[in-house]
C-alpha cells in the first residue's frame, strides 16, 4: 500500500489547480500499475481560516491536524499551487509554515503549479523547489507547470504528455524510496535530552524519597 | 490537591475602555490579587518572570518577599523562574532568603520560557538553551544539596569551596517544578530528577498536554522514582466566571478577542472547545476542571490564570470571590473522590522536612 497525500492550493471552485492535482494523482496511480494506493486530498481553501488561526495561536484545529497527519504519514506528496506574484500563493506557503517540523523529511514530492501564462513557469524552480529542499524533502526532477493555454490545447507534447512524463519519473522515485517512516520530533527530543542528562560527565542523582 | 492562581504580569489595555494601566498600577494590583487569593482560601500564588514590556514581573523574589510579609498561609511560587538566563547561584540565594522570610511557604517553578532576545541581555547564548538548562539546574541542585560545592561547567566560571548563604530553611530546598508548554525535554529533566512537572496547558490543545504528562509519568518510573501515578503533576488552566454563563461570555468576549496570544484568531467558542479555557458559570468551571483528570490522571496542583488581557482589578477580585466560594470547595471534594491512597499530595516545606528527617533517622539506624 502506497500512501499518497495531495495538497492543492487552488482558491476557486472549480479550480484549475485542483484539476491539475487530480490529473497528476491519476497519472501517478496509473504509473503505479494497479499497486494499491491510498490517496488523501488536502484542499487548502477548506482550511483557510484554520491555517491562519494556527499561525496566530501556534496549534492547529482538529481538522487541520488531521490534514497534517495525512501529509506527515504519507509515503509521498503531490503539491500544487497557483502562481502568485512570481511565487507560490500565500495560503500554500502558510500551510507549510504551520505544518510541524520534520513532517516532510525524506518525503518524495512531485511539484506542480498553475498560472495565467507560461511566462511564470519558473515558479517551480525558483520558489517551490527551494522551499521543499529546505524542508528536507526529495523533490522529483520533473515538475509540471500548466498555463491557462495548456487547458485549451491537446496537441502531442502538450499538458497530458507532460503529466504522464512527470508521473512516471515521480513513480520511479517513489517506488525506490519505498515505504516511509514518519519522524517523531517529540521522541527524538527526549532521546537527545536523555543522552545529555546521562552523559559521560554526569553520574546522575540518586533517586530521592 | 492544591489550587491557586498564576499570573503572567502583562500590562494590557482594557479593550472596553481603551485605558492602559501603568506599570505601577499593575504591580500594586498583583499584590492585591495575591492577598485576595489567600483570603478566599486558595493555596498557591505564582508569578511569571519576564524582562521586557509589556510585562512587569522582572524580579519575582522581590514581589514574593513582599507578599510573604502580607500573607499567612499562601504558598509563594513562580511561573516560571528562568533556569537558562539566571545565574543558579543567584537563584539559590534569592530563594533561600525568601524561604526564611516566608517560613518555608515557598516553592519554585523552573522554565526556559524565554523570547530569543532575552538570552543576550543576560550574557547567554540562545543556541545553548537546552544544555544551559541541564547544566544550570545541575549546579542549582548541588548548591542546595551540598554544604560545600566545588563545581565546574561549560557556561559559568567554576566554584571552589562555595557555600550557599543562607542555607535553605531547615536544610530543605524549595520543591522544584519544571514547567513546559511544548518542550518534551523539560518533562525528561523533571523525570530524571524526580521533581514535579507542570504542564502549562493553557493556550494549547489538551491532546498535547495529555502526551506531555504521559511521557513524564513514564520517564519518572523509568528513572526509578516510583510508579507513574506517584509522579507529581501540576496543570495550568484559564477561567472567566460569572454566576450566569451568558454574562460570563458576554463580558469576557472583548477581552478574549483582543488578547495578546490568541486575540484576532479563533473564536472564543473554538478556543474553549480545544483548550482548557473555560468561560461560564461556576458549574461549567467545575465540570471542565474535573475533566482534566480524565487525560492526565490524579494530579497535585491546579493553577488558574485569571488576571490577564486587560481585565480590571475589580473584575479579577470578583473572579477570585466566585472561585473561592463556589468552585474550589467543590473541586477539593470532587478531586478527592476515587483518588487512590498511594497518589501523593503536592510536597510542601513541612512534608519535605519530615521526609528529610525520616531519611536521616533511617541512615543513622542502618
Amino acid at each position: 500500500m502506497t500512501r499518497l497525500a495531495v495538497v492543492s492550493g487552488g482558491l476557486r471552485e472549480p479550480s484549475s489547480t485542483r484539476l491539475l492535482a487530480d490529473r497528476l494523482t491519476a497519472g501517478v496511480e496509473a504509473a503505479l500499475r494497479e499497486r494499491p494506493v491510498e490517496v488523501t486530498m488536502v484542499d487548502l481553501r477548506r482550511h483557510g481560516r484554520a491555517i491562519m488561526d494556527a499561525m496566530l495561536t501556534g496549534f492547529p484545529s482538529t481538522d487541520l491536524e488531521a490534514a497534517f497527519d495525512a501529509v506527515a504519514g504519507a509515503d509521498g506528496l503531490i503539491a500544487v499551487t497557483p502562481a502568485f506574484n512570481a511565487s507560490y500563493s500565500g495560503l500554500f506557503k502558510s500551510f507549510f509554515d504551520v505544518l510541524p517540523e520534520e513532517s516532510l523529511t525524506d518525503m518524495p514530492v512531485l511539484i506542480a503549479a498553475t498560472g495565467g501564462t507560461d511566462r511564470h513557469s519558473l515558479v517551480l524552480e525558483h520558489a517551490m523547489r527551494p522551499m521543499f529542499s529546505y524542508l528536507h524533502a526529495i523533490i522529483s526532477p520533473t515538475g509540471v507547470y500548466a498555463a491557462t493555454d495548456d487547458f485549451g490545447a491537446w496537441e502531442s507534447g502538450g499538458l497530458a504528455a507532460r503529466i504522464d512524463k512527470a508521473a512516471a519519473d515521480y513513480v520511479r522515485l517513489l517506488t525506490s524510496c519505498g515505504q516511509r517512516d514518519r519522524r517523531d520530533v517529540f521522541t527524538e527530543g527526549i532521546d537527545a535530552m536523555s543522552r545529555l542528562l546521562n552523559g559521560p560527565d554526569r553520574t546522575g542523582p540518586a533517586p530521592r524519597e | 490537591m492544591q489550587f491557586g492562581i498564576f499570573t503572567v504580569g502583562d500590562v494590557t489595555s482594557d479593550p472596553t475602555t481603551g485605558r492602559d494601566p501603568t506599570e505601577h498600577e499593575r504591580i500594586i494590583a498583583t499584590v492585591a490579587i495575591a492577598q485576595k487569593a489567600e483570603e478566599v482560601g486558595l493555596d498557591v500564588f505564582a508569578t511569571g518572570e519576564h524582562h521586557n514590556p509589556p510585562f512587569v514581573p522582572s524580579s519575582p523574589t522581590t514581589l514574593l518577599g513582599f507578599l510573604a510579609g502580607r500573607t499567612e498561609r499562601l504558598i509563594l511560587s513562580t511561573s516560571t523562574t528562568l533556569i537558562t538566563t539566571n545565574d543558579p547561584v543567584k537563584i539559590a540565594e534569592d530563594f533561600s532568603v525568601l524561604q526564611h522570610l516566608a517560613e518555608g511557604r515557598v516553592d519554585i517553578m523552573l522554565g526556559r520560557g524565554n523570547t530569543g532576545p532575552v538570552y543576550p541581555w543576560f550574557g547567554k547564548d540562545i543556541r545553548a538553551a537546552i544544555s544551559l538548562t541541564v547544566e544550570n539546574y545541575e549546579l542549582l541542585r548541588a548548591l542546595w544539596d551540598s554544604e560545600v560545592v566545588d563545581w565546574s561547567g561549560k557556561y559559568r566560571t567554576p566554584l571552589q569551596g562555595f557555600t550557599l548563604a543562607p542555607r535553605p530553611l531547615d536544610e530543605v530546598a524549595p520543591f522544584v517544578w519544571h514547567a513546559a508548554i511544548r518542550t518534551p525535554e523539560v518533562a525528561e529533566l523533571a523525570a530524571f530528577y524526580g521533581d514535579g512537572f507542570f504542564a502549562n496547558h493553557i493556550f494549547w490543545p489538551s491532546s498535547h498536554t495529555e502526551r506531555m504528562v504521559a511521557l513524564f509519568r513514564e520517564r519518572f518510573t523509568h528513572y526509578g522514582h516510583g510508579t507513574p501515578e506517584q509522579a507529581i503533576v501540576g496543570l495550568g488552566g484559564q477561567v472567566f466566571v460569572r454566576p450566569n454563563s451568558q454574562d460570563a461570555v458576554r463580558e469576557f468576549r472583548p477581552y478574549f478577542d483582543n488578547a495578546p496570544v490568541y486575540g484576532h484568531g479563533p473564536s472564543l467558542e473554538e478556543f474553549t472547545a480545544q483548550t482548557p479555557l473555560t468561560v461560564g458559570s461556576p458549574q461549567e468551571v467545575i465540570d471542565k476542571t474535573l475533566s482534566f483528570r480524565d487525560y492526565v490522571g490524579d494530579y497535585q496542583r491546579q493553577l488558574f490564570l485569571v488576571d490577564h488581557a486587560g481585565l480590571p482589578l475589580k473584575t479579577v477580585l470578583e473572579q477570585l470571590d466566585l472561585l473561592g466560594e463556589h468552585v474550589i470547595p467543590v473541586l477539593r471534594k470532587e478531586f478527592a473522590v476515587g483518588r487512590p491512597v498511594d497518589v501523593p499530595d503536592a510536597p510542601t516545606h513541612a512534608t519535605q522536612v519530615a521526609a528529610a528527617r525520616r531519611a536521616e533517622t533511617e541512615e543513622a539506624q542502618s
